[in-house]
Formats: C-alpha cells, structure tokens, sequence
C-alpha cells in the first residue's frame, strides 16, 4: 500500500439518508491526521453519530446509507466493508450509551474485544495487563458482571474493550455521557494517554464542547448535518460565536449558526 | 403403604427421566433464542428432518449406525449454513417478527424437503437400548424403569455439560453471549454475526438429532415429531427462554408434573391430561413469573 498521506480518515462531502428518504447529513467533510484527536461537536440530532456510524459502516444495521461523498480510510476507500471488517483494518468504534454486555464480567468484556485478533491465551494475558495499567479501577472490578459496575466503570470497560481489537483509530461517541465532572476528566486523561502513548487516531463526537477542544488537536463544529465551523481546537475555544452559542458565554438570544448567519445576510443587506 | 410409595417414586422417576428428552428439544430453541431473541418455530421440523435423514441414511442406504449419525450431523450443519446465507442475512435489519415468520415458513420447508426425500411411512428408529424396565433396578430397588429414559437421561446430562463448556470456556461461546447481551456492540467490536448465527443453528440442528433419535426410538420416526416438540414451549416459559439450565430444570418439571397428574387427577377428567396439563403449569408462570425460573431478568441497576 502506498500510503504517505498524513490524514489517517478523510470525509468528502458526504450525504447520508435512513430509509432512503430521511436526509441525517447533508454535506459533512472533515479530516482527521494520524495521531491527532479530532473533536465532532454539535447538539443533539446534528449528525454526530451518524457521521460515525458511517465511518465504521454501521449505518447499514440502522438502514441508514451514504448516498453521495466518499470516505477515505488509511488512503482506501471504505465503501464495501462490514463493521468487522473495519476492525480488521484497525478502525473500532465505542458506540453512544456505552453498550456493555451486562451478563459479562469486567474482564470477558475486555476480552471480547479481541475476538477479531488470532491470539493465543498467554498473548491475550499480556494484552488485557497493558490494558490494565491505563484502566486501573477496571482490573479491581475485573470478576464483576459488568451491568452492575458504574456509568464511568461501564464507559471504561467499552474503551477498554474497542483497545483490545488494537485500533489505529477509535470513533468515541459522547463518551462522557452522563458522568460527574471528575469522570469526565479521568475518561479525557485516559483517551490522552491512549492517544500519546499508543499512537490512537481519535474521532471524538461530544455534546460537552469545553472539555472536548482542551483535549482536541481540532474541532469541527456540525449543525442539522452540516458542517458549519472547524478550525484548531485553540482558535475555536477562542472564536466569539463557538463561545456565545457553545460554550454558553453568550450576549445575545442567538441559539445556533443558522440564526446567526442569517442576521449576519440582514445587517449586510441593511448597510 | 410401601408398594403406594414405591409406585409413587416410580411416576415421579420416569416423569422425570421423560422430561430429559423434553430438556432436549427445549435446547436447541434456546440455543437459537440467545443469539437472535427469535422463537424458532422450525425447531419441531428440524428434529424430525434430522432423525428422518439419519433414519434414510440408515436403511435406505444401508450406512452403519456411527457414520449415518455423523452424515445427519453434517447434513444439519448444511442446513445451519443455508439458513444463515438463505433466511436469517437477508432479513439481517428486519424486525424480530419477521424473523419468527421467517422460521415458520423455513418449518413447513423442512418438513416437505424430509418428506419429498425420504417418504411419508413411519420408519423404526433402533438405538440398541430398549424401552422397558432395567432388570437391575426391577430386581433391586422394585422400581421399574425404562432404560431408554435412562439413556435420554444420560445423553441430555452430557449434551448440557459439553454445550457449558463450550459457552463458558471458548472464543465463539464467548463471541455468542456477547451477540446474546447486543448485538449491535457485538458487532462494533469486530465479532462477526454471521459466524454466531452459523454456530448456533448448526449446535440446534445437532441437538434436533440427538432429540430426534430419544423420541424416534420411543414413538416411531414419523410426522408427529414435529407437534412433539412444541412441548418445548411450556418448558421454555417455565424454565426460562435464555436459559440452558432452565430448559433442563423446565423438562423436567414438564415430565415429573404430567405423569403425576395423569396418574393421580387424571381420571377424574377421563384421562389423558397429558396433553394439554403442562400448558395449565405454563398459564401459572405466565401470570407470577412471566421471566422463568431461570430467564435472564432484565438486569436494572438502582
């Protein structure tokens, strides 16, 4: 494979339909650089998951497509691949909602991440301790069935669990999720420490977009499928509208992009 | 006093021994019920394909005993496998009752593919163990016991063990609960579907066999097998739909209550409770414990 390019996924312009009819993106492009984190913001119904499940081709299980655009994973295309087979390629995705198996313990969770490797038993042994050192509260709770660990155990066990297939890349869908602001920080040390250290490309869809662009390289800041702002994670935490309409330092009664575009188009007109 | 015990302890016994062969069948719906929470309405079918082509293998082909059961074996995996490629990924994203529909008209499949194969007679299925009393027993304990159901006993006891193990301490068992647990997780994960589902029909085709020759040996190789098996379904609410131990336990409560009601209530309604008396249980365990003794509740942490 000749593969000198240095964005590890690349999104063009992509449209995505459920049932053929309802439109969920419009017009989505964004890049991610190897080893970089990448944050997607936006709220609710903006077509964060979506873009995800459309990178790990799990759109097809929810009868959703991509019906224009292309997406680019390691310089290939991703069109006809399964999800298993992204994981095969290196590309796991830790879905929305943390998704455990409940009457699994802590530790087969982790373990069943692995099912697409051909490991042997001492392999698998040396892979779950390294995972251990970075989700130390998991090998304490390790024999537990996982449905009666915490919500920020359970996200760990479905980090824990997607690092185990040895991803190039993880897809995080709002991780933090309904956590305390100290989970929070310790799920974001434990994403950092996964991405410096074991050189995971990240795409990281959040609702919290503070926390979110401190531990971003970039952000892309999407709105009823369309991307309406991205820049450098700095320049967005320092950007006026990102602060007003995101970070909740507002002045005015504006509640998205598209209010404020429009008044912008009216103050152009009336001057 | 002592004979009223002792006839008593023998009901309960070969009620018991009886439900094994019902654990059986209630197995393999299981099976198929963890990995794709459908009720496979073909399972009745599938027992009476298998033990039909093992029963052809047998006497049409003149095949040795050994060999034809591991052609029928083969021949389910076969049908596991066209299930999975035919039915079950097409209808990959389609609700759980198509699915069920599904398996209803891949039942009325099987039963017209074993017919058009092997005939319509009954055919006599020889296991080489007979269904009356053990002497010993007889001799020694004044119980009399088939050694068929002792046999059914034994071979339901190993098939429980051998699927444990294989659920418990291997990848793809490891692979199946997961898939049981979500699918969807599952999937993103990188463990294939399509490989479970393989598995589980092909594990419930075998089983079918195994259930198929208990009961074809006892009632003859015919048609009624697959309204047999249906009994499974009062097994399954009682037992527990997701659960192994609970089809056993379900089977075996299932046995012991028919034949002790049959003997003992049964002539005040002419007889012949049998039939429908484990559905009355069933009702029971509708209304006070809709999940089983042994389903899997739906864990909620508080």
């Amino acid at each position: 494979m000749s593969n000198s390019s240095a964005n590890i996924l690349d999104i063009k312009n992509i449209e995505v339909r459920y049932d053929d009819v309802i439109l969920a993106l419009h017009d989505v492009s964004l890049k991610v650089p190897k080893g970089k984190v990448v944050a997607l913001l936006g709220a609710n119904g903006a077509g964060k998951s979506t873009t995800l499940k459309a990178v790990s081709t799990m759109l097809a299980s929810e009868r959703g497509k991509v019906t224009n655009g292309s997406i680019e994973y390691d310089g290939n295309s991703i069109n006809k691949q399964t999800p298993s087979q992204m994981v095969g390629l290196g590309m796991v995705q830790v879905l929305e909602g943390r998704r455990c198996f409940g009457h699994l313990t802590v530790e087969e969770n982790i373990i069943s991440g692995a099912y697409s490797r051909k490991l042997s038993k001492g392999d698998i042994n040396q892979e779950l301790e390294k995972i251990y050192t970075y989700f130390i509260r998991l090998k304490e709770r390790r024999k537990s069935q996982a449905a009666f660990t915490s919500g920020g155990e359970q996200q760990m066990i479905a980090v824990a669990r997607a690092m185990m297939a040895k991803p190039k890349m993880l897809l995080l869908d709002e991780p933090t999720m309904g956590l305390a602001p100290q989970l929070v920080a310790e799920i974001f040390n434990i994403v950092k420490e996964l991405n410096t250290k074991e050189g995971v490309s990240i795409l990281l869809a959040e609702q919290n977009t503070n926390v979110a662009l401190k531990n971003s390289d970039y952000g892309y800041i999407i709105e009823t499928g369309r991307v309406m702002l991205d820049g450098t994670a700095q320049s967005l935490l320092n950007d006026d509208k990102v602060k007003e309409l995101y970070l909740g330092i507002s002045k005015k009664g504006r509640k998205n992009f598209r209010d404020v575009l429009k008044e912008e188009s009216l103050t152009k007109r009336s001057n | 006093m002592v004979d009223e015990l002792l006839f008593f302890m023998e009901v309960v016994v070969g009620g018991l021994l009886a439900g094994t062969m019902y654990s059986l069948v209630a197995l393999g719906f299981v099976l198929i019920f963890k990995a794709s929470a459908t009720f496979n309405f073909s399972q009745g079918a599938m027992v009476f394909f298998s033990v039909l082509a093992f029963c052809g293998f047998m006497q049409d082909f003149n095949i040795p005993f050994v060999l034809a059961f591991i052609l029928a074996a083969l021949l389910m995996v076969v049908v596991g496998l066209c299930t999975e490629r035919l039915v079950l990924r097409p209808l990959m994203n389609a609700s759980e009752d198509t699915v069920l529909m599904a398996t209803i008209g891949l039942g009325y499949v099987l039963e017209g593919l074993a017919q058009a194969a092997w005939g319509v007679e009954v055919r006599r299925l020889d296991l080489g163990i007979g269904d009356f009393p053990v002497p010993w027993i007889a001799d020694n304990l004044k119980l009399f016991i088939s050694a068929l159901d002792i046999f059914a006993g034994l071979v339901a006891a190993l098939m429980i063990i051998g699927l444990f193990l294989l659920f418990k301490f291997t990848k793809i068992g490891l692979g199946l609960r997961a898939v049981a647990d979500d699918a969807g997780a599952a999937s993103s994960i990188g463990i294939p579907l399509k490989h479970i589902m393989l598995l589980v029909w092909s594990a419930a085709g075998v089983v079918a066999l195994v259930a198929g020759c208990m009961w074809g040996a006892r009632a003859g190789v015919q048609f009624a097998l697959v309204d047999l098996a249906l009994k499974a379904l009062p097994v399954l609410i009682i037992g527990g739909f997701s659960s192994i131990p609970g089809a056993i336990v379900g089977g075996l409560i299932i046995g012991a209550t028919e034949k002790v009601l049959e003997v003992y209530i049964g002539p005040f309604f002419g007889g012949a409770i049998e039939g429908w008396a484990p559905y009355v249980l069933a009702i029971f365990f509708l209304l006070y414990r809709p999940e089983g003794l042994f389903g899997e509740k739906i864990i909620r942490r508080v």
